[in-house]
């Protein structure tokens, strides 16, 4: 455990993603003490971690992309709708005829995937792609390595 | 813009003032006619204007402008060797030259028909008198051309549209090239159908991969009793430290496979893991490989979490 600052960025986005989801679980934690019983409430935990790792990795990459906007913006509505005690689903308005030239099908599947990639064409959405592509290896590799700091 | 209510009579006549005008007129052009107002800005000794509308433009430009450039550079020329040889010949003749490149330039675009009448205003006003204006004109010349050169070359449809379509696409196939060099295993797929559902599945693969770990951070706090819980910043950041350097050699170390690994994995993304092979495998293998989970999931309520995971990929993929 001793600190080896020359090998940490404190800026990179791996950084911040790790800061911010440790105290994300931390509150949670603090949040939810008692011991688990029935599966809604472990279901229930599981997606509010994932929806913190979501969180603390759009509030890492900020809001200099559209997927990263799009995860805020949808978070804070769920937030906000959560907190009116209703669930409604929205979708974002897809611009036709952007994707001529390569399978519809295929870039339909990426639009659904990558946050926010509804509104964009396609130039735009692949580079969105490819930044999301990067920051989910990220998240990942984050992910796992506290489940193995935490499980050892 | 202003139409140009300024003819010839008027201008050799009140000199000075059709030059204060010509010295506003850069300024307020932008858009499709800054390469016009760049031109005009250098004829009255602004080259800094000229230099930033040359160097601000790049090849993400609108098409529009493209084509009015390649139109642009030709007629520019034009304008210059003539512009030369008016003022090496005389400065009083230059009504009927500039009546002559005038009528010229509206056969070349019609559109431009403005642009023309005032950039003949220009051109006599810098031919008589900024004759060094010019000199340093022409070094400024050439890179352009180059430019222009490489953007009208191929004997393709020139017109926007055409050329609108031929940017976009190439701007897709080098994003294309950059998701290829990310996605692994992608190298070698051919077709963009093809690359793009690899992509489509390396995301979906990893989606899931954050929610196996949130599922398995879930069981892991709930187990020791939050391990995070009461770290004061400074533990915290060394928890963090060693999060991120946290090596390799850890990731390979739990590859004994449990039970479940085998139908879990495939549930997971049976694509993907096909395809990809080893690594997708190692990495899922991995989730329910540690003796937290299992102990976690044969404990509590193993049939119930087997479904939460089963029925979830059923739904996705």
């Amino acid at each position: 455990m001793t600190p080896q600052p020359l090998l940490m960025k404190p800026n990179s986005i791996k950084t911040r993603f790790a800061y911010g989801f440790l105290r994300a679980l931390n509150s949670l934690n603090k949040n939810k003490p008692s011991s688990p019983s029935s599966p809604k409430v472990i279901f229930r935990r599981c997606r509010m971690i994932k929806l913190a790792a979501d969180a603390s990795m759009a509030s890492a990459v900020g809001s200099r992309r559209a997927w990263s906007r799009a995860v805020l913006c949808k978070i804070r509505c769920q937030r906000a709708l959560a907190m009116r005690g209703r669930i409604r689903s929205g979708g974002f308005r897809r611009r036709s005829g952007a994707g001529k030239g390569f399978g519809v099908g295929q870039t339909d599947g990426l639009r659904k995937l990558v946050p926010g990639g509804g509104a964009m064409d396609l130039c735009c959405l692949l580079d969105e792609t490819a930044h999301y592509i990067k920051c989910l290896t990220t998240q990942v590799q984050v992910m796992r390595n506290i489940v193995d700091i935490c499980s050892t | 813009m202003d139409p140009p209510i300024i003819n010839e009579a008027s201008f050799s006549a009140a000199n000075p003032s059709s030059y204060s005008l010509a010295e506003i007129w850069p300024f307020p052009i932008n858009g499709e006619l800054s390469r016009g107002g760049g031109g005009l800005g250098l004829r009255m000794c602004n080259f800094a204007a000229f230099a930033e509308a040359n160097s601000n433009r790049d090849v993400s430009v609108d098409e529009s402008t493209v084509t009015e450039q390649s139109g642009g550079g030709r007629k520019r020329r034009d304008a210059n060797s003539e512009e030369d040889e008016s003022s090496k010949l005389v400065s009083t003749s230059s009504a009927k030259d500039l009546k002559n490149s005038n009528g010229k330039r509206m056969k070349i675009s019609g559109s431009r028909d403005e642009n023309g009448g005032s950039k003949s205003e220009v051109e006599a006003n810098s031919g008589p008198e900024n004759k060094p204006a010019e000199q340093s004109t022409k070094p400024s010349e050439p890179p352009k051309q180059d430019y222009i050169h490489v953007r009208a070359r191929r004997g393709q449809a020139t017109d926007s549209h055409s050329l609108a379509e031929r940017a976009r696409r190439e701007k897709i196939s080098e994003r294309m090239k950059v998701l290829q060099d990310l996605v692994p295993g992608c190298n070698k797929v051919i077709g963009k159908a093809l690359v793009l559902d690899e992509i489509i599945n390396y995301i979906q693969s990893l989606q899931h991969q954050v929610e196996f770990l949130s599922m398995k951070l879930e069981a892991v706090n709930s187990r020791m009793n939050s391990p995070i819980e009461g770290f004061p910043s400074k533990d915290l950041l060394d928890l963090i430290q060693n999060t991120l350097l946290a090596s390799e050699k850890s990731r390979f170390t739990r590859l004994e496979s449990p039970i479940f690994t085998n139908s879990h994995t495939l549930i997971v993304n049976p694509k993907f893991t096909n395809k990809l092979g080893a690594a997708t495998c190692d990495s899922t293998g991995m989730l329910f490989g540690s003796q937290a989970t299992r102990e976690y999931m044969q404990g509590s309520q193993p049939e119930w979490l087997h479904m939460q995971v089963g029925s979830g990929y059923d739904r996705e993929t």
